[in-house]
């Protein structure tokens, strides 16, 4: 009979190895005394701990951690994103405010299928005002009622976002949507530049 | 062992509040990405000792093992969007724990542990309160070796054998982390023990 394989070797050591290859082991002196030692030298190599550090060291580390973590940008989901929105934007409000011109105006044209027309009626067909025209409306309105306002002002208003509000809202914007906002942020970074 | 119970309230709609007690490993990963970074400090505090343990087993000393195991956290909280929750969070730490030993480690030269680094660690070589002072201090040569062997051993049989000897992952799960088969799992670990059993004997 073949003799056993690396791998019946490790379950013969951890004792899983099946019964008819473990039959061929009762009677194959070369491959028990394999499998014997390699059982001996796993259970010594298994009694080696490693040494204690003392319990003062497990604070030091969690607060190193807690340092170079409060290095690090936080572990959303979107972080380039809300991060950008964080950067740019210190008027919490305002984002709410962007997001919610995308959610109440852009979102429901984006999700109405498209009208198809009856062949030969498309030169007829009228034109509807473009969503970045009506946007722009709503957008004027909205940035020059946020312009003067400061972040104190907004928290008094109760206009405040908390930050994982910002990133599930972003979260549930799809690629269009992402777009857009990505558009909106760029156009009010230059605007506030200026 | 001290035990911490954490708590914290969590608001699910509006008007409506819940209070956590000892929140599992998937809420406190959810805790974190909706931005609460204390979330991470109970994270760490679970799961530390073991990644600790895990790095000290590649590189076998105290200094090298506590800026690996800082690495690892580091990485996991940079990455936590990334988790899944189709492993347990253990071993998806300990897949960034191997990860990180293996691309930090070298195989030549691993690092034999400094005087400075051992204080404040436990010293195995002193004799516990039954056993002889010499014994002590045969058993904390032999594991000395043993580690020095481990730390000489090809990567890859390396993390097999720390894995499944002393974190004692099942070969399906070291398979996960490895990104390999459990056979050839298998067999690595069979290539681990006869490597490291001819180590120790060139050693006498």
């Amino acid at each position: 009979m073949k003799h056993l394989s690396p791998e019946e070797f490790v379950d013969a050591a951890e004792g899983t190895l099946d019964a008819a290859r473990a039959a061929h082991l009762r009677t194959c002196e070369a491959c028990r005394t394999q499998a014997d030692s390699l059982g001996a030298l796993l259970r010594d190599t298994a009694a080696i701990d490693v040494p204690d550090p003392s319990p003062l060291f497990w604070d030091h580390f969690s607060a190193r951690v807690r340092e170079r973590i409060a290095e690090q940008p936080e572990a959303d989901r979107a972080s380039w994103l809300s991060a950008g929105l964080r950067t740019l934007l210190p008027l919490g409000a305002f984002v709410a405010l962007v997001i919610a011109v995308i959610a109440g105006t852009l979102l429901p044209r984006l999700a109405t299928p498209p009208v198809v027309a009856p062949q030969g009626q498309v030169a007829a067909l009228e034109i509807e005002p473009n969503v970045d025209a009506r946007n722009n409306e709503v957008w004027s309105v909205l940035t020059d009622a946020a312009a003067d306002m400061g972040i104190e002002d907004a928290h008094a208003a109760g206009m405040a976002v908390h930050p994982a509000a910002i990133d599930r809202a972003v979260q549930r914007l799809n690629k269009d949507e992402l777009t857009e906002l990505g558009r909106l942020l760029q156009n009010e970074m230059k605007r506030t530049s200026n | 062992m001290l035990t911490r119970t954490w708590r914290w309230t969590v608001a699910t709609e509006p008007g409506y509040k819940v209070t956590v007690t000892n929140p599992t490993d998937a809420e406190l990963v959810d805790a974190c990405l909706a931005g609460r970074r204390e979330a991470f400090d109970v994270i760490v505090e679970r799961h530390r000792r073991h990644v600790y343990q895990l790095c000290y087993r590649f590189v076998g000393n105290h200094e090298d093992a506590s800026d690996l195991a800082q690495d690892v956290f580091i990485r996991a909280y940079r990455g936590l969007k990334n988790f899944k929750g189709r492993s347990s969070l253990g071993t998806w730490l300990y897949r960034i724990g191997v990860n990180v030993c293996l691309n930090k480690v070298s195989v030549k030269t691993p690092r034999a542990e400094s005087l400075d680094a051992l204080i404040g660690v436990s010293d195995e070589r002193v004799a516990t309160r039954e056993e002889d002072p010499s014994e002590a201090l045969l058993r904390g040569e032999r594991a000395e070796r043993v580690r020095a062997a481990i730390a000489k051993l090809p990567k890859k049989q390396r993390a097999t054998l720390v894995l499944r000897v002393y974190h004692d992952l099942a070969h399906e799960e070291i398979a996960k982390v490895l990104g390999s088969s459990v056979g050839a799992v298998k067999a690595n670990f069979f290539h681990a023990l006869h490597n490291l059993k001819k180590l120790l004997t060139k050693e006498r």
